[in-house]
């Protein structure tokens, strides 16, 4: 996925800014709200008994700072990752990630850690890495201590935040965070980013420009 | 994995997603399970390539071959057609959503020893030094007649009936040589033998249609290429399934496929679990007992530090060698990608020779395509057997899909795929039942 850039047009025709897109996949246990957190993101929703991930797994949302708008693509395991069957095009790519676990349970923060890692053997160097521990409005349950996780993300130059989707805490802040940190320029592609190739769309016809990068 | 399935797919090859996806989409509870670690069976992307140096059993690649990791290498060469059935499938299932792909940039023929640009419009008919001055003209008129061939249009048959005469007919109305027959008929209609000159015209005419169909999407060839390899391809499929619910599990071995009263198919096991399905999916390593072997295909791949001479430097290409301009009875492909696919190192082509084997030392038949390569780095021989299923699936409801064929594209690939889920579900795939919601992609 490249970093596609352009800059919008308003129907005036004046400029707004430019508008950067970048790949982020969701990481973690079965059931830590890996799909709930982007559906609160995305469309401000949550549901107390959502099904294990269906029919939505690439989902987009913009996030506005200054003079750019972060145009997130977001991918979701689809239930790939419960028997560790997450295929390499999963990581391919990807210039954001958000690992998650749930805070009141310890193994899930475990296997955070082992995200992470995988993380940083499959996907690009550079890549942009947000730790969230999750159902924050279970803290009366909490098994796993916010300084223990603060001090690993930060021991791995990973942003950190508890978040609820439940009651939206931090949700949108993370996704924020994580734009803020992206690199914005030509290069934020590269290396591991964008293939340079082209997507395929219905009823296309002759060549168009390739993926395009921030101006 | 001890849970009731409507159908369990064993194999991660290409046919194996793509119809894994299908049922999934169809509303099918699909288990999908691989022995392997990997996604895509043989139809895989061998990444790093020291993975791919010890499966052939070499010793490990040298540093000039730069960071195994940047390599993708294909085990079965393939292109896809711009306008053709895999493309269809891709763009109507959102799978494209997943992929970027790249015009394979020229596609040349074989004759006398050289290779030149495979000419399809009149302007490049005229150019071409394939043919004699009055032989272009000839050519030309061919040319035109395809393009305005219209089934549906008999006038545009002008006195012909494609329906009920032949190919070989149809070349001599326009009176073309027989070098001339030999291109349209393999580089253009993409026929792997001659046996297509008793067939009726019709069948010919739309493929060569295809064929200028697909050129004319995206300009320089028909074909297209995935970034990363055709290893994508499969993982992209599987993914599908896995939105609508499939369950997938690699690096599982299946023991046994389980037959219950009727020989219907019952289950799967893999150790002590037992998953119990009512159908069973499946490409031919999963069930030797019930496929046969129906001939060999050699594939050879090759590591090249330079592109293919007289291609103006392609960074892909293919090169079709006509059986008859070597004496052989099935034509021998040649296929160029590079370090512009993100599957090799900066620097770095893979070309891939394969044909289907006709003697005893296949290694001696592909010789005209290595030829046409140059100095050769590293080379890679491997030999398949083909396997076609001996069961129709239609009582023991196991369906099983051909192994790959030697054929340059993807079609025949999709009309197995396509045959076989009619055959295991009585109904032709709706693609009206793909959620177009399925996130807002713009």
């Amino acid at each position: 996925m490249a970093n596609r850039t352009g800059t919008a047009q308003r129907p005036n025709g004046q400029t707004q800014g430019k508008i950067c897109q970048f790949k982020l996949v969701l990481l973690g246990e079965s059931a830590v709200g890996k799909s709930s957190l982007v559906l609160r993101f995305v469309k401000g929703q949550f549901h107390e008994y959502q099904e294990s991930t269906i029919g939505a797994a690439f989902l987009t949302q913009t996030v506005c700072l200054d003079d750019t708008t972060v145009k997130f693509e977001i991918w979701d395991t689809a239930g790939q990752e419960r028997y560790h069957s997450l295929a390499p095009m999963y990581y391919r790519g990807a210039q954001a990630a958000i690992v998650v676990y749930d805070i009141t349970n310890q193994d899930t923060f475990g296997r955070a850690k082992t995200w992470v890692k995988e993380l940083q053997r499959q996907a690009s160097p550079n890549i942009v890495i947000a730790l969230a521990g999750n159902k924050q409005d279970l803290a009366n349950k909490r098994m796993v201590e916010f300084e223990e996780a603060h001090a690993y993300a930060d021991e791995h130059g990973l942003l950190f935040m508890e978040t609820s989707a439940k009651t939206a805490m931090n949700v949108n802040d993370i996704f924020l965070a994580i734009a803020k940190k992206l690199p914005k320029n030509e290069q934020a592609g590269a290396p591991g980013g964008g293939g340079q190739g082209r997507r395929l769309v219905d009823g296309d016809t002759g060549p168009k420009a390739a993926g395009n990068c921030c101006k | 994995m001890d849970e009731e399935y409507d159908a369990i797919v064993l194999g991660t090859g290409l046919k194996e997603c793509i119809l894994s996806g299908m049922l999934s989409v169809s509303g099918k509870k699909v288990l999908h399970v691989d022995r392997n670690k990997y996604y895509g069976g043989e139809s895989a992307s061998i990444c790093p390539l020291e993975e791919l140096f010890s499966k052939f059993g070499a010793p490990p690649p040298d540093e000039s071959y730069g960071r195994g990791r940047d390599w993708n290498v294909d085990l079965i060469p393939k292109f896809l057609m711009a306008n053709g059935l895999l493309v269809k499938l891709l763009i109507h299932t959102g799978v494209t959503r997943y992929l970027e792909f790249k015009s394979v940039e020229g596609s040349y023929v074989y004759k006398g020893g050289k290779i030149s640009k495979v000419p399809v419009d009149q302007k490049e008919a005229l150019a071409s030094d394939l043919m004699g001055m009055f032989e272009k003209r000839r050519f030309r008129n061919f040319l035109i007649y395809v393009q305005d061939f219209s089934d549906a249009d008999p006038k545009t048959w002008k006195d012909f009936d494609p329906n009920t005469q032949n190919m070989q007919a149809l070349y001599d109305k326009f009176g073309l040589e027989k070098s001339t027959q030999d291109f349209t008929g393999h580089a253009l209609a993409l026929y792997r033998n001659d046996d297509y000159l008793n067939d009726p015209a019709v069948n010919t005419i739309k493929r060569i249609k295809l064929y200028s169909d697909s050129l004319a999407r995206y300009g320089k060839s028909p074909y297209l290429y995935p970034m990363y390899g055709l290893g994508e391809l499969p993982q992209g499929f599987a993914r599908l399934s896995a939105i609508y619910g499939g369950t997938y599990m690699l690096d599982k071995p299946i023991d046994e496929i389980v037959i219950g009263e009727g020989g219907k198919v019952a289950g799967v096991r893999s150790g002590t679990e037992v998953a119990k399905c009512k159908q069973v999916y499946c490409d031919p390593s999963y069930v030797p007992d019930r496929v046969r072997k129906s001939g060999q295909v050699i594939r050879c791949i090759c590591l090249l530090d330079h592109p293919i001479a007289n291609t103006k430097d392609a960074l892909s290409t293919q090169i079709i060698i006509p059986q008859k301009q070597v004496g052989r009875n099935s034509d021998i492909y040649v296929s160029l990608v590079s370090y512009t696919h993100q599957v090799a190192a900066k620097g770095w082509f893979i070309a891939m020779v394969s044909t289907t084997v006709e003697t005893e030392n296949p290694e001696n038949e592909i010789k005209p395509g290595l030829d046409l390569l140059g100095s050769i780095r590293q080379k890679f021989v491997s030999i398949s057997d083909y396997y076609v299923p001996t069961d129709n699936g239609l009582d023991s409801q196991i369906f099983i899909s051909e192994s790959f064929d030697a054929t340059t594209h993807f079609e025949t690939t999709c009309l197995d795929v396509l045959d076989i889920f009619k055959r295991g579900t009585g109904e032709e795939f709706d693609f009206s039942k793909i959620k177009h919601e399925l996130g807002d992609e713009e």
